[in-house]
């Protein structure tokens, strides 16, 4: 009993100013609104209502490798993935947003793409948009194509028929 | 744009065809077909206009097509009936969607900020 009070106090001495420094850090952080308003019909919402014949997507959460997340390897979907981390590898998936802070450094397959950061490497998609903040670095080939105005891009671009 | 007689702009009419190396102080329009070498500060070209060669201007509105070489030293816009096949430099460059864009792409670096009157 004695000893369970001493450890009781004890706690509560310990607890008393950890959890007086845990408030400030406790609180959220401020989300930063992501700056998309321009471009909000290439987010990855609009590959679901416009690509008919794959219900399967639609079934399919995002995906999403954060920032400051680095993946390295093979990534292989039917569904969304967003990049605000860093990606390297093969990827085959419906649909790619790549972020502002993302990076993706591969060989990529997919149907519909959206990049707001930084592209390099080789790239095989129907739908391409290209942020006016992004990078493209690459092989490209494409269907349909639209760039932003300011936005970046090296490389060989092929349409495909 | 050419309604009245403006010094340093060239206008080629849908159905002209011209063949040489043009060089145009000002605006360039093109609604004809031109095959040889065009400079220009502002070149547009309209859905029914085609150039083959090496184009170079300042600013290009692309609704037609270009082939083989361009250059856009400020800004390149390729609209939705726009085509540029071939060696494309530009400072900035945006496409709408429709819009076709094929071959080898570099960014070369502008003289600041695109102005002027599209």
């Amino acid at each position: 009993m004695f000893i369970n009070k001493k450890r009781n106090d004890e706690r509560e001495k310990m607890a008393t100013p950890t959890e007086n420094s845990q408030v400030p850090v406790i609180q959220p952080e401020p989300v930063e609104p992501e700056p998309m308003q321009a471009d909000t019909e290439a987010g990855y919402p609009s590959g679901a209502n416009g690509n008919g014949g794959k219900p399967s997507v639609n079934n399919l959460k995002p995906s999403i490798i954060s920032e400051g997340f680095e993946f390295i390897g093979e990534i292989r979907s039917n569904g969304y993935l967003t990049i605000d981390g860093t990606v390297r590898g093969t990827l085959s998936l419906h649909s790619i947003q790549i972020g502002v802070t993302g990076v993706l450094d591969g060989n990529v397959t997919c149907d519909t793409m959206n990049v707001k950061g930084n592209f390099s490497g080789a790239l095989d998609c129907r739908d391409l948009t290209i942020g006016s903040r992004a990078v493209v670095d690459g092989k490209v080939s494409f269907k349909s194509i639209t760039i932003q105005r300011g936005g970046v891009v090296k490389g060989e671009l092929k349409k495909k028929p | 744009m050419a309604d009245t007689n403006q010094s340093g702009c060239l206008t080629v009419g849908e159905g002209v065809v011209l063949n040489g190396t043009f060089v145009v102080p000002d605006i360039a329009s093109v609604s004809g077909s031109i095959e040889g070498d065009i400079t220009a500060r502002e070149l547009i070209v309209a859905s029914s206009g085609v150039i083959k060669g090496k184009v170079t201007a300042e600013i290009i509105d692309l609704r037609g097509e270009i082939h083989d070489t361009l250059t856009a030293k400020k800004s390149l816009f390729i609209r939705s009936t726009g085509k540029a096949l071939g060696s494309v430099q530009y400072a900035e460059i945006e496409i709408e969607k429709g819009g076709d864009l094929q071959g080898s792409l570099q960014k070369i670096d502008g003289e600041g900020p695109a102005s002027g009157s599209y």
